[in-house]
């Protein structure tokens, strides 16, 4: 279990954590989910103490992590799959991880089998791809075989299979009943892989509820509706506060109010429904809804030199 | 998916490693740092060439004043007279019972790098954060860093100089060939490993403090030659305090502790060793404190 409570860091004037408080709960996969920029890596820096909060505090299991006896036994983390000299090897950097908590050359040995990097093992880390650099990455957090695991970005660089293969380790990590705490900029992956969301924007959280109640939340219901005459019914909802939008004589999308009470009142109008299909929102959309207000940098599409030259917006 | 919000079950918690035997301790960290340093080549290659060029060293010096030696007995004889003329100063016996520790000049040099390289190569690779994580603490494995490094220095100091001893005696021959009981000899031998070890300390420190490979290697090489250099040639003649201050450099310091004889305004062996010591930690402290209180 990690708790944050009003914790903060700032860099000279700039804030790139904001008095954030969370807790992300054992037995379930949390994500972590936020734009580039937005804090994601300054608070899982702050979790394993590497950057002192300028505010508030953080907790391990009940303690901060420099206070625990065996910390890569409470705690494995994946922070920066660049964490390792380029000249040692694999076997080696593990071997010199694991020898300060006594854990043994056969855990060395078999997170590297568990993670896939038996063939490259004695080779010079500095050889390695970003995918293979986040395996180590990974086995290295897995070495003490932690309660908590926190991986940022560790899908960063892995192909299709290695991508895979992350969201059943974290599934599987998570039903063994510990703390899975995931960081991705990709809402597509979090969508598959994490039961609960803490979202993150410009360094303060904008969302902490299960996935679920996200897409529901968020989104709203949007139902695709084709009738004889759609204004007649448009008429007769518009006032439960819906919007619509007419995309054929006899085709309009719906916003607002579910597919039930759009059946009610065509049946009380007597018009003809002949397709009522509610359109799932996505994470995505979702997400996009959830920061678009809180994005640090926008992008525009197609800038005129006016924009180019202009400075950043949202400052 | 949709009953995360039920908390796990407590019987699934994963089996436990909480027993005390498990954890991170002193003895541990110091195993770690040293597969650390035995397991990227340009430490050990930098290691083996540190001894070589030591021992190469003094066995080019006990050349050199086996000639020379030779030279004044062959100018003296014909002269019968004692000694040629500008010779009065050269005390061939005493100038060999330096051999031992004439390689620490570059020998410190490479040790100095081999220092800075350790630790400044953690921060320039990223090694650092997993240095960190592993020892949240941060001074252990700082500490344990020292201690192998200084540990490392010590013995490639001791050992190459009883290894330039043992060279030098056949080169030197039978009029100035000296044994380990001479007076002095043993101590400088063990102190020129003393030496490099402080010098290991001090540069590790630089190299903590700037976490920079190429300015910590400048830095400490401004410290141990340049800075002393310019004091002798341009400096000191400007005020007499200034050559008084330059004693308590460190690598001057340290040329007293492995010095067979010293001058009567020179620091004593005792002295050199207690300032050069002091030097180290000074440094040892401020880089220990710094790297507790900086994010990483």
């Amino acid at each position: 279990m990690i708790e944050a409570q009003a914790l903060s860091k700032r860099y000279g004037a700039k804030t790139a954590v904001d008095a954030v408080s969370f807790t992300v709960q054992p037995g379930k996969v949390t994500g972590f989910l936020g734009p580039n920029g937005a804090g994601k890596s300054t608070t899982m820096r702050m979790i394993v103490g590497l950057d002192n909060p300028s505010g508030g505090r953080v907790t391990v299991n009940g303690r901060p992590y420099a206070q625990h006896g065996a910390p890569l036994r409470e705690v494995g983390a994946l922070l920066d799959a660049k964490a390792v000299h380029t000249k040692r090897s694999a076997y080696n950097h593990l071997r010199a991880m694991a020898a300060t908590h006594g854990i043994p050359n056969s855990r060395v040995k078999e997170v590297i089998e568990l993670t896939g990097l038996g063939p490259v093992a004695k080779k010079r880390v500095g050889g390695f791809s970003l995918g293979m650099g986040q395996r180590l990455g990974i086995a290295a957090a897995l070495l003490g075989d932690p309660h908590t695991v926190i991986l940022d970005e560790p899908v960063n660089g892995l192909d299709p299979e290695g991508v895979q293969w992350v969201r059943h380790l974290s599934k599987g990590l998570a039903a063994e009943g510990r703390t899975v705490f995931l960081s991705s900029h990709l809402m597509s992956e979090m969508a598959l892989t994490a039961d609960h969301l803490i979202v993150i924007g410009r360094g303060r959280i904008i969302a902490d509820a299960p996935i679920q109640s996200i897409i529901d939340g968020q989104g709203k219901a949007r139902v695709r509706v084709r009738a004889d005459r759609p204004q007649d019914l448009l008429g007769s909802l518009a006032g439960e506060g819906v919007t619509a939008q007419v995309l054929e004589p006899e085709l309009v999308e719906i916003t607002g109010v579910d597919p039930r009470r759009i059946a009610e009142i065509a049946l009380r109008e007597r018009v003809l429904v002949y397709e009522l299909t509610p359109l799932q929102v996505s994470l995505e959309d979702a997400y996009m809804e959830l920061t678009q207000t809180e994005v640090e940098y926008h992008s525009h599409d197609l800038p005129t030199a006016d924009q180019a030259a202009a400075p950043l917006e949202g400052r | 998916m949709a009953t995360s919000t039920s908390p796990a079950p407590a019987q699934q918690r994963p089996r436990q490693n909480r027993d005390s035997g498990s954890g991170v301790n002193f003895g541990r960290v110091l195993k770690s740092e040293w597969i650390k340093v035995t397991t990227v080549p340009s430490t050990v290659i930098l290691i083996v060439s540190t001894v070589v060029v030591m021992v190469g060293l003094a066995a080019l010096a006990s050349w050199a004043i086996s000639i020379t030696q030779d030279e004044i007995q062959s100018a003296g004889a014909p002269q019968g007279g004692p000694g040629g003329p500008g010779m009065e100063g050269f005390n061939a016996a005493e100038q060999a019972w330096m051999i031992p520790s004439s390689g620490l000049i570059f020998g410190q040099l490479l040790i100095a790098s081999l220092a800075v390289v350790l630790i400044a190569s953690e921060w320039a690779t990223g090694m650092i954060r997993s240095t960190m994580v592993a020892v949240p603490k941060r001074m252990p494995a700082l500490l344990a860093k020292n201690v192998i490094i200084a540990a490392i220095a010590f013995v490639i100091g001791a050992g190459s100089a009883f290894l330039s001893y043992l060279v030098a005696q056949p080169i030197l021959g039978g009029d100035l060939d000296f044994g380990l009981t001479t007076d002095g000899v043993l101590p400088s031998i063990v102190n020129t490993g003393t030496y490099l070890a402080l010098i290991a300390i001090i540069s590790m420190a630089i190299g903590t403090l700037l976490r920079n490979t190429a300015g910590g290697v400048v830095t400490a090489v401004a410290l141990f030659f340049v800075v002393p250099l310019i004091i002798v040639n341009l400096l000191s003649g400007l005020a007499d305090w200034i050559p008084d201050a330059a004693r308590f450099l460190p690598t001057n310091a340290g040329d007293q502790l492995v010095a067979i004889t010293t001058q009567s305004d020179a620091l004593t062996q005792w002295e050199g060793g207690l300032v050069m010591g002091a030097w180290a930690l000074v440094l040892l402290v401020v880089s220990l404190v710094v790297t507790q209180k900086r994010d990483v």
